[in-house]
């Protein structure tokens, strides 16, 4: 039996039709059409589910959209504005980050809630906090580059 | 990877949460982050009708009360890793949180979540549309595919952060709709891979209350596995130990060892041999050998129970290096 | 990294770091992969596999499943036009595979049943409702069990093997010289057997299909894979249909190793539903399937004996290969020829006696992974390798310096290696690493740690490039736009190694157009021309060559017509930024909006287009033999010596790599970047080979089908990579370019490197893949 939710995604308010089992994920890239956030696995093993909830990175596939009504979503379609890419995108396109682009939009949005939190990490920090993104092509030395040079970057514009 | 269906109830307070828990009874399954329970739902191990979510539960902050500090179950590990009262009274279980999953994970995942984690095994933890389709043991059937001959069990406990709180001689918190218990950690686990829980029908995990710690004290945390991350442990020992004011004498220790049987195991034997004695590296060696000799590990998620007893015995002995490190004056 | 090649003259685009042409796609989330794809009246599928390895279908009972409200169609192989296919398809080895099972199933997993429904939940039910009546036959999972006289019949044996083994998929036999002369007068000779064993693909995007049939007969697909071109060659036949009937639309590629070249059941169960149904139908694979019911790599034993002089020099080799390829014949008898030919590239083999063995058992059947073959020979010849130079007194660099290839050397069969930069890899990889101040002197990591061990291995390899194979050619069109803008119209299929950059590298050079102002058209077997696809490492060297051939077209009338309006030499024009200027007067200048508007009105309409093709030994009609290795391979061979630092806990056995050092002769750059990225992750999978992936499967099963226990490296696990280029080749203007091949050749080196690098840290000489600490806690023998 579905039921009306609201659910606020990218600073825009959408009422949805759902059953209480329906995820997060199934919301966004079905219901939405927003489809860059990527299901890999289905079990929260890999992370490309990653999506930012009130700011924090949660696994979309282990999370019913039942769940996140008085929540705000933020999916890899709603970081940039207009053209202008944040910070970390740029950065991964700089340093060769992306390869087959699969883990990207996860790991981008990881990225971007631990430099709003840590703007100055330590290898040890971004190690930590990328810890359950898998990535098969770039072997995580380009990705690592990026995280540093955005926090370098977005060090920059601040000062 | 879809769910079934399930109907859905999202409480406010843990009254009301064990309210609804009486009401459906054996039909309905808490849930709080749901990295534990989903991923089992997603494979057909375990369908509740009602699925209670707590994530409508407001969460006390930690509490100073009496000789103890009260954490609420519903802490995020995320939260219980970065809590500043958390690091410094109790370091250790600041360390065993960050040690759970990834940080996704760890942002959804809550305290109680990690104490009422299930029993795992790989044959157990995956789907079983055409391979292990005849149940074992844990799906309520007759055989056990990781011993072809067993006649019970092996699902191993994997919790990481239970061995802290054992260390810390904390209390666990159980509510129901009529009463409220409290008990000794350790307590809740059954050693029975098939239940591994002591909660009754009923009974939600609401708090821990972890008892000051004597004043001169030190504490280790190792979680070895393979990458480091993103795993559960090979094997995982916490430690904590209390001095003498010399700083250099054991008045008592609790050595703690997950991820190696059907539930937490302490090593009295190895804790008795402390007692009383300087801390020196040739100590430590002989206890992190009575360590591995105490326990028997399960071999468990491809490793041989050699391989995991070797382990055993480094890891012991690296985490109690740790602890005497890391003993301080509080 | 760039090209320091004195030879190029001042290039602007090839040869630079420039960022890939999809990235911002990527890095936004626009980028629609195929499971990205959804359309009108989307139906789900997914199939029914076996639960048994090897059993008789007695019947199959799909009447319950068929009256269920929602269910749109179920097929059977008696659904279908009982055609079989394969990747291999020769009078030799003819295709053996049903998309449903037919009589027998032969792995567990296999699929015998497909169903399409309008809900997840639907499809669930439906698949349980399927009846299935097997009679389980004996099973065997060990190729050498499959291999003695009386083992369960899978298939029978290939009736040209004459050896009286059961089992047996397809042989490999190839010789030259005299073996036994050779080890006769070998100084030193020794006998190794080494075992690699069982991993994945890994790739993030599923495998997954939509496809949807239109009334009045066309079908259209998105597909994950790794070539539309050879998807519509396998898929379209066996469906019935004309190729021109199928179109394979391009969709980004999540990833995919190899993993995904074979034509799947899965595939041909969208399509055939679709066309039952006359709606679109998707099935995606989940996760747990393919780990258990998809395809992995191959793991190969090889027996290697060996015989040098005292000196070093290689004499005589003689090689078993056994490879286990699972149910069906698969790739299988690919990779024992390629075994043979990543043996003999590197070093030159006097004497040598090699064959190689396919063999069937009750698996999943196993496929190309990233080097195919190479990984686990290179291993093998490697480690072995070092340890005829320890017992000679000799170290690693100089032994394989004195039997490297040279340059301009012929091969056995009969290509030439060309420019090779072999023994400049093997010495700048040892200059850069300090390897022989380190090597034999197993170091603590740090003084206080004696329990950390240091130690330093090197691995050479060499790998080929966009061999002869279906469909054997690349071709390319270059169109101009009114506005002096360019659209670049290829078959090649952007996997994530960066074709559609690389090749817009290309254009923009030959034609001085900025990159954001050429449109990359791509992969789309109706609107694109045909391309060799990405799993046969072509694309910079067929499908560049081919686009360079296309865009040198265009360039030459656009200087064609600038030299007639501007009555100029052809030889004083210079082209710069869409535009064309007379050399010292600039102001002399015609935009190419200008030329082509000429063009249209002085060259009866011609709006510029070219067209370019290629391919690999254009004087050789047809492939090697798979049998027998004779025959051309390829014009272009790559070189590379790896390096591996490696640390080791000698009190838990666990190891890590530290830091890989890769010298490679690539020919030269066409961007760097990606280089350095493909290398990157090379190196990563290498690792994961090494310490952390195994497929553990037990009679058939698999026992870790998700990814907390199919161990991927992490970014916990990353190692420094560092990269030292060996420029060999250059780019060239109105001339064909050897460039070689990036994707799959670094991912052998490292992993033999590791091996040499575990025993000079510990002096443990392991023989089997994967280096597990219990492995190496037993050859220091501190578990029994």
């Amino acid at each position: 039996m579905k039921r009306l939710i609201e659910l606020s995604i990218n600073g825009e308010r959408h009422e949805l039709a759902v059953e209480p089992q329906t995820t997060l994920i199934e919301v966004l890239r079905e219901q939405l059409g927003l489809t860059g956030t990527k299901e890999a696995c289905g079990t929260g093993e890999c992370g490309s589910c990653t999506v930012l909830i009130d700011g924090k990175p949660i696994l979309s596939c282990l999370t019913l959209a039942m769940d996140c009504c008085e929540q705000h979503i933020v999916t890899i379609e709603g970081i940039a504005e207009g053209d202008q890419l944040t910070s970390v995108q740029q950065a991964f396109l700089d340093c060769g980050a992306i390869q087959c682009g699969f883990c990207t939009p996860g790991m981008v949005l990881s990225i971007t809630a631990l430099l709003e939190r840590n703007s100055r990490p330590s290898e040890t920090d971004i190690k930590k906090a990328l810890e359950g993104h898998l990535c098969r092509c770039t072997g995580y030395n380009k990705i690592m580059e990026a995280v540093k040079k955005a926090a370098e970057h977005m060090a920059a514009k601040d000062s | 990877m879809h769910f079934p269906k399930f109907e859905y109830q999202r409480p406010t307070s843990v009254e009301e949460a064990v309210q609804m828990l009486k009401e459906y009874g054996s039909r309905a399954h808490l849930v709080a982050g749901g990295t534990d329970l989903y991923p089992r739902m997603k494979y057909n191990l375990v369908r509740p009708e009602v699925v209670i979510s707590l994530k409508g539960v407001p969460v006390k902050p930690p509490a100073i009360e009496g000789g103890g500090l009260h954490v609420d179950a519903l802490m995020t590990l995320v939260d219980v890793a970065r809590s500043q009262v958390i690091l410094e009274r109790i370091p250790l279980l600041a360390e065993a949180a960050l040690n759970v999953g990834s940080n996704q994970i760890r942002h959804m995942g809550t305290l109680g979540g990690n104490l009422c984690l299930e029993n795992r095994c790989t044959y157990y933890n995956q789907s079983h549309t055409f391979q292990y389709v005849e149940p074992c043991f844990k799906r309520d059937g007759d055989r056990c595919y990781l011993i072809p001959k067993g006649k019970k069990c092996q699902a191993v406990f994997m919790a990481d952060t239970v061995p802290a709180l054992i260390c810390m001689d904390a209390k666990v918190e159980i509510q129901s709709e009529t009463k409220s218990r409290q008990l000794p950690v350790e307590g809740l686990y059954t050693g029975d891979p098939l239940s591994p829980l002591a909660l009754s029908e009923g009974e939600i995990v609401s708090g821990v209350i972890i008892p000051n710690s004597a004043s001169i004290h030190g504490s280790g945390f190792i979680k070895f596995s393979l990458r480091g991350g993103m795993e559960f442990g090979a094997v995982t020992v916490a430690v904590l130990l209390h001095a003498a004011d010399d700083g250099r004498t054991c008045d008592s220790a609790r050595i703690v060892v997950g991820s190696v049987a059907a539930r937490p195991v302490r090593t009295l034997k190895a804790e008795t041999t402390l007692a009383g004695q300087e801390l020196s590296d040739k100590l430590l060696r002989e206890v992190a050998k009575k360590v591995a000799t105490e326990i028997r590990p399960v071999m468990h998620h491809g490793y041989s129970a050699p391989f995991l007893r070797e382990c055993l015995e480094v890891h012991a002995f690296r985490t109690l290096t740790l602890a005497t490190k890391n003993i301080r004056r509080d | 990294m760039t090209s320091k090649n004195p030879e190029t003259h001042k290039l602007d685009y090839v040869g630079k770091r420039i960022p890939r042409k999809d990235g911002p796609d990527k890095v936004t989330g626009r980028a629609k992969y195929t499971v990205d794809i959804q359309l009108p009246g989307m139906l789900v599928g997914s199939i029914l596999r076996s639960p048994y390895p090897h059993a008789r279908i007695l019947n199959i009972d799909t009447s319950r499943a068929r009256r269920l409200k929602g269910v749109k169609a179920v097929i059977t192989s008696e659904d279908t036009l009982g055609m079989k296919y394969a990747f291999v398809d020769t009078p030799r080895y003819p295709p053996d595979e049903y998309a449903l099972a037919k009589h027998r199933v032969r792995f567990i997993g296999e699929p015998v049943a497909a169903v399409a429904a309008t809900d997840p939940y639907i499809l669930g039910e439906a698949l349980g409702l399927i009846r299935v009546d097997y009679e389980p036959l004996e099973a065997v999972f060990d190729p050498e069990e499959a291999m003695q006289l009386g083992a369960s019949e899978i298939h029978p044996s290939h009736p040209k093997v004459k050896e009286p083994f059961p089992n047996i998929a397809g042989k490999t036999e190839s010789e030259w010289g005299d073996i036994e002369h050779g080890f006769a007068h070998s100084d030193y000779v020794r006998e190794d057997r080494f075992e690699s064993h069982l991993r994945t693909h890994g790739y993030l995007e599923p495998q997954a299909t939509v496809a949807s049939y239109e009334p009045g007969g066309k079908l259209n697909v998105w597909t994950s894979s790794q070539g539309t071109f050879l998807k519509r060659s396998k898929l379209a036949p066996i469906l019935g249909l004309p190729l021109s009937a199928v179109r394979v639309h391009k969709a980004y590629v999540g990833g995919a190793f190899g993993g995904k070249v074979d034509l799947f059941s899965h595939e041909f169960c969208a399509a055939l539903l679709s066309m039952k149904i006359g709606r679109p139908v998707k099935i995606e694979a989940s996760r747990e399937e393919i780990f258990t019911a998809y395809r992995h790599g191959e793991p190969l034993i090889a027996e290697i004996k060996t015989g040098v002089k005292k000196d070093g020099t290689l004499v005589a080799q003689k090689f078993r290969i056994i490879n286990n390829c699972g149910a069906y014949r698969g790739t299988g008898v690919v990779v024992i020829f390629l075994a043979w030919g990543y043996m003999m590239i590197p070093y030159r083999v006097p004497n040598l006696k090699y064959e190689g063995f396919s063999v069937y058992t009750n698996n999943p059947p196993r496929t190309a992974q990233r080097g195919h073959g190479c990984p686990q020979i290179r291993f093998a010849v490697e480690s072995q390798l070092d340890m005829i130079a320890e017992e000679l007194g000799l170290d690693p660099v100089e032994i394989r310096l004195k039997n490297a290839r040279r340059q301009g050397e012929q091969l056995p069969n009969g290509d030439n290696v060309h420019n090779c930069g072999l023994k400049e890899c093997i010495q700048k990889s040892a200059q850069h690493t300090q390897f022989l101040e380190k090597y034999g002197k197993s170091r603590p990591a740090s003084s206080s740690n004696a329990r950390l061990h240091r130690g330093i291995g090197m691995g050479v390899s060499a790998y080929i490039t966009g061999s002869l194979i279906y469909p054997n050619s690349s071709a390319a069109i270059v169109k101009m736009n009114d506005d002096g803008t360019a659209t670049l119209l290829t078959g090649a299929l952007d996997i994530g190694q960066g074709a559609e950059t690389i090749l817009c590298q290309i254009v923009a050079e030959e034609l001085k157009i900025p990159m954001e102002e050429i449109q990359v058209i791509a992969a789309d077997t109706e609107t694109t021309p045909t391309d060799l696809g990405s799993w046969i490492s072509g694309n910079a060297y067929v499908t560049g060559n081919a686009t360079r051939i296309a865009a040198t077209e265009v360039r030459k009338k656009l200087l064609d017509m600038a030299a007639e309006e501007m009555e100029a030499n052809i030889a004083d024009l210079v082209l710069e930024n869409k535009g064309v200027y007379v050399a010292g007067s600039p102001e002399r200048r015609l935009s190419y909006q200008q030329l082509i508007t000429s063009s249209i009105q002085k060259r009866r309409g011609d709006p510029i287009i070219g067209e370019g093709h290629w391919r690999n030994v254009r004087d050789v009609p047809f492939h090697p033999s798979l049998a027998t290795t004779k025959g051309r391979w390829s014009d272009s061979y790559a070189f590379d010596a790896q390096v591996a630092e490696v640390e080791v806990d000698v009190e838990t056995g666990q190891a890590r790599l530290v830091r890989a050092v890769t010298a490679h002769d690539c020919g030269f750059p066409i961007n760097p970047l990606l280089v350095e990225g493909q290398i990157d992750g090379q190196v990563s999978m290498a690792l994961g080979h090494a310490f952390l992936e195994d497929v553990m499967m037990k009679e058939g099963r698999t026992l870790n089908p998700n990814w907390l226990e199919y161990r991927m490296p992490t970014i916990h696990n990353m190692a420094f990579s560092e990269y030292i280029d060996v420029i060999t080749e250059s780019y060239k203007k109105d001339a064909p370019y050897r460039t070689k091949e990036v994707g799959e050749g670094y991912v052998s080196g490292i992993l033999a490197a590791i091996a040499n690098a575990i025993y000079d840290a510990v002096g443990v000489r392991l023989h089997s893949t994967p280096f597990t600490p219990e492995k190496i806690l037993r050859g220091l023998g501190k578990i029994k």
